[in-house]
């Protein structure tokens, strides 16, 4: 290495000084010397680091490992060197020039807060949301909890429609059918909520519980059923959500950690597809019990509104051979359907005096609701 | 003649020195370069879930900090992506309480007292702005905390609250006043922000009053104008005129926008002094507005091509007759084949494709030519004060930019 000119930065000033650095005698390290200089500086070779990612290759800048109480372990003067010669020769004789150092216990400490972080986080996610919701549901007014129901319906309405009109199915002699099954249902026991139920014109096998008593059917799921009882099992399903409030705890909670995830996945390219992710598992985890319970709670409303739970059954047969892709158990929002099936015969075979929940005119008027 | 940038920088370096004490800056950074780094970080970013995101900025960072030169002495930032991992950790274990009961509560009050979610969320969004002033001011200090130049660190005095509380007052005034106001409010806050500001050991002023701002939203006005006269036209009946007027008025609209910030930008960075160095910033907004224009274009007409895939492949996965329908029998024969999973990986693939391929085009073709311009039309007068400025103490600033990063609110540059 020859003698050669090159930049210094004392880190103490805003001076710059022009300089010469050169191999000291034994080899180990660089020599620094200048006329604003106090006196020569010697640079280890070892403890040499340039700085990495910089946009240009006509220069390096080198600065040197030491104890400081910099961002990095790295003394704050730096060395500019410009002389293409010397940069490539530091670039081949230096392999640990770019190495990142780090202080001492930074390990450490990011293992604290990483444990606070996910410690806080899980604490906020399965304990005080949940325990929150649950609280905070059951004391939201219930003429507001319907209101607010009303207002998702109407969300889900257009959300089907892609904002085509109405969807709710007007035929009079059809919800006279929906509406004595839901007496049938609901007449022998004690309800929180009036349940106030509607078919909706969409191909989707499907139903759902929005908050205060709001229970939609819709329009495939009629036509999939062999039976009424199928229907009835569903609906009793539903209203076993509306009873337990689960669908205002679902929106509580989900204001909540929705926020939070957000909140730790950030920002990044498509980071909100890995955050909405995110959410469906957790609300996975939280649902299958939910559906656990309402499943349970619709044997029970059947076996005492005499109502076969055969259909229920066979009703979980057909959704099995409708999910054309295999949705594993734990990304999946309702336990396995073989097993509530199974659930639901071995109920089934133990009832008896069950009578016929709709009349076949009266179940012909309900498919055909939405003509 | 050798054109490289170094042998330019050199040639620059040594024309300053003879002509004293005006240095003008340079800006050595080229789009390839930068659209590698922004793919490559952000592909990273992606596979480890969004983790990578600290190294990524700290290298993006690092790369145009080097690039700016100012006197041919290139800024350096010295920022760890350790602390800022740390710093967001911080904010997470702070935070984490604070957003998930807050949005639960506000939640749980628009459905007792309105009818709907809009309500909150609208809530929400209130309670979160102070603390976005207050955290921008943070990330902002930590930015020129870890900023130097010519062996110096920048500094930002602490005082986010304070700003905060003038930005949530600021704004009241703006809105009341119907936008009349605003130059008052960018300069205000920009001297909160520059008198608070440090090189060395010496502290930034700005000089000037906020009525030197005023006549910026003159566009502004013109394009209110244009609609104004449009309305009668409209109402005369002579609707492809009127319609021509209105877009006109957006257009003006979009560029007043655009020079409204490139042209306080000229002033309030003019009217900085830092000891008897001066400041002096000459940018056409013309060109910023042509850089966005066409640079948005070309990013937009690249990344349509993993969109189009992105499309076919959802497509293809909703149900093979609809290609077939719309005549990509071809395409659905050569998907026909695939594994329905590995549809769906393909998808996923190509969604965050379009994601990360935006972002280093952005990069490349937005952000670093308006760098570049505004860098290049950067002069600093009175150098010769230079060597007079001493280092300032290391400002620690333990949670970094924790509160912006879990907050979203893009300190970005």
């Amino acid at each position: 290495m020859q003698k050669t000119e090159a930049q210094f930065f004392d880190g103490l000033t805003a001076g710059r000084h022009d300089v010469h650095v050169a191999l000291s005698d034994d080899r180990q390290a660089m020599i620094i010397t200048g006329d604003t200089l106090p006196e020569p500086l010697r640079w280890t070779l070892m403890d040499l680091r340039a700085l990495s990612d910089t946009g240009h290759t006509d220069r390096l800048t080198l600065t040197r490992h030491a104890e400081t109480d910099d961002e990095a372990p790295r003394d704050p003067a730096r060395l500019v060197l410009l002389d293409p010669e010397l940069i490539a020769w530091m670039h081949r004789t230096r392999p640990g020039l770019f190495r990142a150092d780090m202080h001492k216990g930074t390990w450490r400490k990011i293992g604290i807060y990483t444990g606070g972080a996910v410690a806080a986080a899980g604490l906020m996610l399965f304990v005080i949301l949940p325990a929150m919701a649950n609280t905070l549901a059951q004391i939201i007014p219930i003429e507001r909890e319907i209101a607010f129901g009303k207002v998702v319906v109407r969300q889900m309405e257009r959300v089907l429609g892609s904002g085509s009109g109405s969807l709710r199915c007007t035929d009079p002699a059809g919800i006279a059918a929906l509406d004595k099954m839901v007496t049938r249902l609901t007449e022998t026991r004690e309800m929180q909520y009036q349940i106030s139920s509607q078919v909706f014109d969409h191909g989707m096998v499907n139903a759902f519980a929005a908050p205060g008593g709001q229970v939609v059917v819709l329009r495939g799921l009629l036509e999939a059923a062999e039976s009424p009882e199928e229907v009835a099992g569903v609906l009793a399903h539903e209203i076993g959500h509306v009873e337990s409030r689960d669908a205002t705890r679902h929106a509580l909670r989900t204001a909540g950690s929705a926020g939070l995830l957000t909140m730790i996945i950030g920002d990044f390219s498509g980071g909100a597809a890995i955050a909405l992710v995110g959410e469906k598992l957790m609300t996975a985890a939280y649902s299958r019990e939910a559906e656990a319970a309402a499943d349970l709670f619709a044997l029970d409303m059947l076996q005492q509104a005499d109502v076969s739970a055969d259909g229920f059954a066979r009703f979980f047969d057909e959704l099995d051979d409708l999910q054309g892709i295999e949705i594993p158990a734990y990304l999946s929002t309702h336990p396995i359907t073989a097993d509530r099936a199974d659930q639901a015969r071995d109920f089934a075979r133990e009832q008896s005096g069950t009578r016929p929940i709709l009349s076949d005119a009266e179940w012909r008027a309900l498919q055909n609701i939405c003509r | 003649m050798d054109t490289s940038p170094g042998a330019l920088a050199q040639a620059e370096i040594t024309a300053q020195e003879q002509r004293g004490t005006r240095l003008s800056t340079l800006f050595t950074g080229r789009r390839w370069p930068i659209f590698k780094l922004t793919f490559v970080t952000g592909v990273l970013t992606v596979l480890t879930l969004g983790l990578y995101r600290f190294w990524q900025k700290t290298r993006v960072r690092r790369w145009y900090w080097s690039a700016i030169r100012p006197g041919g002495h290139p800024l350096e930032y010295v920022g760890d992506p350790y602390e800022k991992l740390l710093g967001f950790l911080i904010a997470v274990v702070i935070l984490a309480f604070y957003i998930g009961v807050v949005n639960l509560l506000l939640m749980f009050a628009s459905f007792s007292l309105f009818q709907g979610n809009v309500a909150a969320y609208a809530l929400s969004f209130v309670g979160v702005v102070p603390i976005w002033f207050y955290a921008r001011y943070r990330a902002r200090r930590y930015v020129l905390a870890r900023t130097r130049w010519m062996g110096l660190r920048f500094g930002l005095a602490p005082g986010a609250w304070g700003y905060a509380l003038r930005a949530l007052w600021h704004w009241f005034l703006t809105l009341i006043t119907l936008g009349l106001l605003w130059p008052r409010m960018t300069f205000k806050l920009e001297k909160y922000r520059t008198d608070r500001t440090w090189f060395g050991d010496h502290r930034m002023e700005q000089g000037g009053s906020w009525t030197m701002l005023f006549w910026t939203i003159k566009w502004h006005l013109a394009a209110l104008g244009v609609a104004l006269v449009c309305l009668p036209i409209l109402g005369a009946g002579l609707v492809p005129l009127a319609i021509f007027g209105f877009c006109l008025s957006g257009l003006l609209l979009v560029f007043g926008a655009v020079y409204y910030r490139v042209e306080t930008r000229k002033r309030l960075t003019g009217e900085k002094r830092l000891g008897s160095i001066r400041l002096h910033l000459k940018v056409n907004p013309l060109r910023v507005f042509w850089i966005l224009v066409s640079g948005y274009a070309l990013s937009l007409l690249v990344a349509a091509i993993p969109t189009g895939f992105l499309l076919v492949l959802f497509f293809r996965l909703q149900s093979a007759e609809t290609l077939t329908e719309i005549g990509m029998d071809e395409m659905s024969q050569i998907l026909a084949g695939a594994d329905r999973w590995a549809l769906v990986g393909l998808t996923v693939m190509s969604y965050f494709a379009v994601f990360l391929l935006w972002s280093a085009l952005t990069q490349a073709w937005v952000t670093l030519p308006i760098t570049r311009l505004y860098a290049r039309g950067l002069t600093v007068e009175g150098a010769q004060a230079l060597p007079a400025i001493r280092q300032r103490p290391r400002d620690e600033h333990i949670e970094a930019e924790g509160f912006a990063e879990a907050l979203d609110v893009g300190a970005s540059l």
